[in-house]
């Protein structure tokens, strides 16, 4: 590992493997949350994983994030197997998440929240001169701007609507400068606009080489915005491959979709 | 002035002292961690400084010093033991291990002088020594609560599994919080020693636990600021309740459960809340509502729905 990260993220080799999981399985006693799943994800790419309540997308996240203990399997990360990294490390290594729920601190502002996700790459000595004058580093500005969330920046999160609190945990997740993004479920709760807003902010960052794992529920978005598709049912791999063969898959549209999803694929 | 602070130069050693204790409650407590350690360290201060001072004449840096580090060693250790606990169980983790250090002093033979304790513990230590150290300490703690310390520590105990996601090792700063709980802890133990030249079992007993707990969660628990209310209203309101006599102890129970019901950010969080609201007040008035024009518009039924007292997205969804 270099310190490449210290940098905006480019895109060196577009396709070329940053982060695989090999039968990876979480067992929760008798439930198999997660139950022998393989991905892999290519730097530059959005890989979306596509499932019904319950099929244990969240806990796949959680257990690619070292967040949730491993049952069985390996997980990589530049092929390099990270299964026994104190989860705390992976942020250190360019790896950055959202949680399904609103998890911003209360009594910090919105400014501070974002604050937070950049504090890890904040050397020594600036971390002292913050004492004496407040500053707001660059890719924390840089995280403001291309969220939207400038003009909220004072308040707290208890008075933010829901939709912004969801990109203020975004612009968080990016003020880290990671160089994979994990997102779970980013747009549940928002308005047809504003999620419309944060696909085209994926898809943006996308282009500009992140590497992106996305949890979500809007089938529409996920075709739209996701180079690849993974769907999970129950734990275990359902199909996989590009996002209108996946959403046409008869066993996914029986698990989840619905024959009306044909459309979203013809778009 | 000069009379005032002779006949009161008691009461304001109390203060700091007292301060210090509360904070080796308090520290942990910051950081999401509620342990009783750090008066289970003011015993470990408290003895040290009297053992050492008795027997060997050292200065007193040398003997709260002593204690200091002893403590914050036994913290670190203790840290280690506990790592799989918190909340209650932790707490009552911490309480044993200060009952425990209780039951050493009183069984101690020789060393610690048994039930009656150990006196003339002679030193230079005086009342300026002791505010400097405090402020000091004040001035660390200070900063600690600023920038990207604060935010930080404000993750571990706000959400642990987010901390870690951000990259913060929350089981590091467990660790670090005893280390600080016990070296203040023993800090305040060993200058109380020193200042009434004696210490015995009955003085690091179970009602500094009662004390310091009393002064956090009226001051409240999220600042070092907390604290300091919390130790000045406590050390001083003996002294301005002499009045009601006996009923003294049940004034004291009937403020806390007050604090405890109504404020649950103690008496600063009363006043953050005030400021905050002031703050806000002043930001909405110059522009002329320019705040509420500045929001996207796509929130504004989310914003009305919520304000007028209807469920929110999350629930809705």
């Amino acid at each position: 590992m270099t310190t490449s990260q210290d940098t905006a993220p480019t895109s060196p080799a577009t396709g070329t493997t940053v982060l695989q999981t090999i039968d990876v399985a979480v067992h929760y006693g008798g439930i198999k949350a997660v139950d022998g799943i393989d991905l892999v994800l290519e730097s530059g790419r959005i890989l979306g994983i596509l499932g019904p309540n319950g099929s244990g997308k969240s806990t796949l996240l959680g257990a690619v994030t070292r967040l949730v203990p491993l049952t069985r399997g390996r997980v990589l990360l530049d092929g390099e197997d990270y299964g026994r990294t104190p989860p705390a490390r992976l942020a250190h290594r360019g790896i950055a998440r959202t949680f399904q729920t609103v998890r911003l601190l209360p009594d910090l502002t919105v400014r501070e929240n974002i604050q937070l996700g950049s504090d890890l790459k904040l050397p020594r000595a600036a971390r002292w001169r913050e004492l004496v004058r407040r500053a707001v580093p660059e890719p924390v500005t840089e995280a403001i701007e291309r969220t939207g969330v400038g003009d909220v920046l004072d308040l707290f999160p208890g008075e933010l609507s829901y939709g912004t609190a969801r990109r203020v945990e975004i612009a968080r997740a990016l003020a880290s400068r990671p160089r994979v993004l994990m997102l779970d479920e980013p747009t549940a709760g928002m308005n047809q606009p504003e999620r419309l807003e944060v696909a085209g902010l994926l898809r943006r960052l996308r282009d500009e080489g992140l590497t992106q794992l996305l949890v979500e529920h809007d089938v529409q978005m996920m075709v739209d915005t996701c180079d690849r598709l993974l769907a999970m049912n129950q734990g275990r791999h359902v199909a996989e491959g590009a996002p209108a063969d996946v959403v046409r898959d008869p066993t996914v549209q029986e698990a989840y979709l619905g024959k009306r999803w044909n459309r979203a694929a013809d778009r | 002035m000069n009379q005032w602070y002779l006949s009161h130069e008691i009461l304001i050693q109390g203060t700091f002292i007292s301060l210090l204790l509360a904070l080796s409650i308090q520290v942990p407590l910051r950081a999401g961690v509620f342990s009783f350690a750090g008066i289970g360290s003011y015993a470990i201060g408290a003895y040290t400084a009297a053992i050492l001072t008795i027997r060997e004449q050292v200065a007193p840096v040398v003997a709260i010093g002593a204690g200091v580090l002893i403590a914050a060693a036994a913290g670190y250790l203790l840290a280690l033991l506990v790592a799989r606990l918190s909340g209650l169980y932790l707490g009552m983790a911490t309480i044993a291990f200060s009952l425990f250090l209780g039951v050493l002093a009183t069984n101690g033979g020789d060393l610690t002088g048994g039930a009656t304790g150990l006196f003339g513990a002679l030193s230079t230590l005086t009342t300026a020594h002791v505010i400097t150290i405090t402020v000091l300490v004040l001035v660390a703690l200070a900063a600690s609560e600023r920038g990207s310390f604060g935010r930080r520590v404000d993750a571990v105990r706000e959400d642990p599994q987010l901390a870690v996601s951000m990259g913060i090792d929350v089981n590091r700063v467990r660790r670090r919080v005893f280390v600080i709980s016990g070296a203040l802890g023993a800090c305040a133990g060993g200058m109380n020693t020193l200042l009434r030249t004696t210490v015995s079992p009955e003085t690091v007993g179970f009602h500094l636990v009662v004390t310091a707990l009393t002064m956090i969660i009226v001051g409240g628990a999220l600042s070092w600021a907390g604290a300091a209310i919390g130790a000045v209203i406590f050390t001083w309101l003996p002294s301005v309740l002499q009045f009601v006599g006996e009923w003294q102890l049940l004034v004291y129970g009937i403020v806390v459960a007050i604090a405890a019901v109504y404020v649950p950010n103690g008496l600063l969080g009363l006043l953050q809340e005030g400021w905050r609201r002031l703050r806000r007040r002043g930001r909405r008035l110059p522009a002329g509502g320019a705040s509420v024009a500045a929001a996207p518009v796509a929130e504004d039924p989310e914003e009305k729905l919520a304000a007028l007292g209807g469920p929110t997205a999350e629930a809705r969804s």
